[in-house]
């Protein structure tokens, strides 16, 4: 039977592990047996060394690399990682999640893109190791997992708030009883029986309920469980010195995802690709959604905050720096990436909020100078009052707020026209138009050709 | 519906009408954690940052000003006076009458009546029954606020919530996401082929909010709205058609009405859902409410928390003393 420790880093196998591990002096050694347990791994690339991760930090660092290659290389292929999901790893993965969670505890703030991209990746992992065992093994397996994790037949929804809240998992994709999620069959049975007339109620739960639905809560909760404990070592930083092979480790996962992302950056996609009209450029104001075209004119005093700090601000950084960013999600991306210096932002984006803010009735930093603060800190540079790359990543890059977002908090600006139909984000519409724009061309000069010379960085 | 309160009035209320067991304990529970905002001129809630040691002093405070509007924060602060260190926020719905975007009455843009009350006294009962019954949420009040209803919820789970959370939740109780209909087959073997289905057929959870609300909205078309997705002819035919609602025959009505244009009448329904009730409202955690007891001077209505909400009648319990002592060709007809 397969261990939870294949799946669960956090359950009391895999704490054992962790604790029996106290020499961390070891992590840079050639392991043995690590090597053997990859070599035996069915279908595993073999054909270079440089497949085989012969210590723990290797390991460590390949396990990044898989998910970066496993999300952006086309090319990628599963027998490079085939270690990554035979159960003999266990032991390994175990040590190597701890150690890389501290690494990152330590060396990045919440929430960096560093940060997020293992938690992303460690779910993944939980998705790729459930699809490799079979149906009877993954369903005893995900049963203990969920256990160990205090949820059996159903749970009450709110224990999981903060995976609804970060839309990991919908509200409504879930079925809800009586403040409870029935994950169970038997559960589901019980409550829903008289209702399916004509359909086996049994079937109905494979379909509706089944496994799909208890993976994707166990995958979140692990997820989540991730965060916080990455949020519990920075809580006690201060306090413990972290080993010396943590700090090193950390140096090379920043190397790692640097190189990694470099190599897979869309930043400068090609004209000729598809999606290849997201390249990036000097803003287009005729480009504009409805939307923005009326922020930008200026907002009356009911939500003007929204409309300039969360909506302008997004939509304008975006729209500048990144327009790809959801055809690239999960790409985990910071101003700096792409303005290296901080130059476009200072120069073109925030003149362009800032006017907007003045816009307003009555102006907006005339009564609230703070909101200032508040729009450097949705670019990403923390509650500061200019962008500086010292604070860089203290915030998160507010992503650009959807139109189905905008229709709440802010209806009066939603007036929709042709350009509308079929998206669901004024980013997409700017990207939409813009094309249109240049293919008709009607571009201002410096935006027709791809390479636009003042941008900087991504190289 | 009675017109806007004199001064005089609203003098008389307060001193003669107005007691402090009006005030429901969920307001008067935590009272000084709370902020007061306050309309003296009928010009919006100016007078703000108020916090009162206990209701007692607010007592006194209304007594003596008779003010044309007062309102509660939904906040708790530690701070009230500054609005500073949050704590946590009761969870509203709010529903207004003037703005349901589907009204079987004949009022006016702005206006109230009878009618649209009463509709709006049933979506609100109907948003409840799903916050109670579905989500299994505690300690839900309901006020009549003058022009429609005010749901306050005081679930702890739910006053911890951030903004996102409580949109989610909003969706999903408004019936505002078209519910999923495409899920994967079980069977490994037949990975390829989905299953589909079309929400009506799913009479539990999610699907089963989301038909209830689409059957309420149909059947209270009167066919003169601008519906986004809804053109007249399509408007025409669900009229035409909505009659095999009345017996749940869902199928016919969608074979009536085709499967495209059926699509459209799922997907703007889910807007109409969501514009049922004020969004911006309910993601707020900082937002002030009309205080239930006071008065609705634009209306002459009172504020009043609804304690029989099956049939609650506002104008038994929510008219003040001074609308029915009006000389008679004042007191508004019930438009
Ligand atoms: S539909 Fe979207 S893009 Fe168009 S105006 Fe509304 S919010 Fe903006
Ligand atoms: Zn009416």
């Amino acid at each position: 039977m397969v261990e939870s420790s294949f799946l669960n880093p956090f359950c009391d196998e895999a704490l054992n592990i962790v604790r029996n591990q106290a020499d961390l002096s070891i992590v840079f050694d050639v392991d043995s047996r690590l090597v053997d347990i990859i070599s035996f791994s069915p279908h595993q690339n073999l054909s270079d060394e440089s497949y085989i991760p012969e210590n723990i930090i290797n390991l460590a660092l390949k396990r990044i690399k898989w998910y970066i290659e496993r999300k952006n290389n086309k090319e990628y292929n599963s027998h490079d990682y085939a270690y990554l999901f035979v159960e003999d790893i266990s032991f390994y993965d175990v040590i190597v999640f701890h150690l890389t969670a501290q690494a990152i505890a330590y060396k990045f703030n919440f929430n960096s893109r560093e940060m997020r991209l293992f938690v992303q990746s460690q779910g993944q992992i939980i998705e790729d190791r459930l699809g490799s065992l079979m149906l009877s093994e993954k369903r005893e397996l995900t049963e203990d997992i969920l256990g160990e994790l205090m949820v059996s037949g159903t749970v009450e929804w709110t224990f999981l708030k903060d995976i609804i809240s970060s839309k990991k998992l919908s509200l409504t994709d879930l079925l809800i009883d009586n403040g409870e999620v029935i994950l169970d069959r038997d559960e589901f049975i019980y409550r829903f029986e008289d209702k399916f007339e004509d359909r086996s109620v049994s079937k109905m739960y494979d379909v509706l309920v089944g496994d799909n639905v208890k993976e994707e809560v166990l995958k979140n909760l692990i997820m989540q469980k991730t965060e916080e404990y990455i949020q519990n070592i920075q809580e006690k930083s201060h306090l413990i010195e972290p080993h010396p092979s943590i700090l090193t480790l950390a140096d090379e996962i920043e190397k790692t995802i640097d190189e990694e992302m470099t190599k897979y950056s869309t930043f400068y996609a090609n004209v000729n690709s598809p999606g290849g009209y997201m390249e990036i450029g000097k803003l287009v104001k005729e480009a504009f959604p409805p939307c923005i075209k009326n922020t930008i004119e200026g907002v009356s005093s009911g939500g003007r905050n929204d409309a300039i700090v969360l909506f302008l601000t997004s939509f304008a950084s975006y729209a500048r720096l990144y327009p790809g960013i959801f055809a690239n999600e999960g790409a985990n991306i910071k101003v700096s990436d792409i303005d290296k210096n901080l130059d476009i932002t200072e120069r073109e984006i925030l003149p362009l909020i800032f006017e907007a803010a003045d816009n307003c009735t009555p102006p907006l930093f005339e009564d609230q100078p703070q909101e200032k603060i508040n729009i450097i800190s949705k670019l990403g540079f923390g509650m500061h009052s200019e962008v500086s790359l010292e604070h860089e990543g203290e915030t998160k890059w507010y992503t650009p707020m959807s139109c189905e977002k905008v229709k709440i908090h802010l209806p009066q600006l939603c007036k929709k026209d042709k350009g509308c139909k079929g998206i669901n984000n004024p980013l997409s519409y700017y990207t939409r138009a813009k094309w249109n724009l240049k293919k008709e061309g009607k571009l201002p000069d410096s935006n027709q050709s791809g390479n636009n010379s003042n941008s900087s960085g991504g190289d | 519906m009675f017109g806007k309160s004199s001064v005089k009035e609203r003098k008389q209320f307060y001193r003669e009408e107005w007691n402090l067991k009006d005030l429901p304990d969920f307001i008067t529970d935590e009272l000084p954690r709370r902020e007061f905002g306050f309309d003296h001129y009928g010009r919006g809630p100016n007078d703000r940052y108020k916090v009162f040691k206990n209701p007692d002093f607010l007592r006194r405070f209304l007594k003596s000003k008779s003010p044309f509007a007062a309102y509660i924060s939904i906040a708790y602060y530690r701070n009230p006076r500054s609005r500073e260190d949050w704590q946590k926020a009761e969870y509203v719905f709010d529903v207004d009458a003037k703005d349901l975007p589907i009204r079987s009455c004949s009022c006016d843009e702005g206006e109230v009546c009878e009618e649209c009350l009463g509709q709006s006294l049933e979506i609100v009962n109907n948003l409840i029954d799903t916050l109670d019954g579905d989500l299994g949420l505690k300690n839900i009040h309901l006020i009549y606020s003058g022009r429609g209803y005010h749901i306050r919820i005081l679930d702890e789970d739910m006053m911890l919530a951030d903004s996102d959370l409580r949109g989610e939740v909003l969706k999903y109780v408004a019936g505002a996401t078209v519910p999923k209909s495409s899920y994967p087959n079980p069977d490994p073997s037949m990975a390829a082929s989905n299953f589909n289905f079309q929400h009506f057929t799913l009479p539990i959870g999610y699907h089963k909010i989301f038909t209830d609300r689409v059957k309420y909205n149909i059947q209270h078309l009167k066919g003169n709205e601008k519906i986004d997705g809804i053109n007249p002819k399509l408007l025409k035919d669900i009229i035409k058609f909505r009659h095999f609602l009345d017996e749940d025959a869902w199928g016919l009505f969608k074979g009536n009405i085709g499967p495209r244009r059926y699509n459209n009448i799922v997907n703007a329904m889910a807007n109409v859902n969501l514009a049922t009730i004020d969004a911006k409202v309910s993601i707020d955690i900082k937002r002030i409410l009309r205080l239930p007891s006071s008065l609705h001077s634009k209306v002459s209505m009172k504020c009043v928390e609804v304690e029989n909400r099956e049939n609650f009648d506002p104008f038994k319990y929510a008219v003040p003393k001074f609308v029915h002592e009006r000389k008679d060709e004042e007191v508004a007809v019930k438009k």
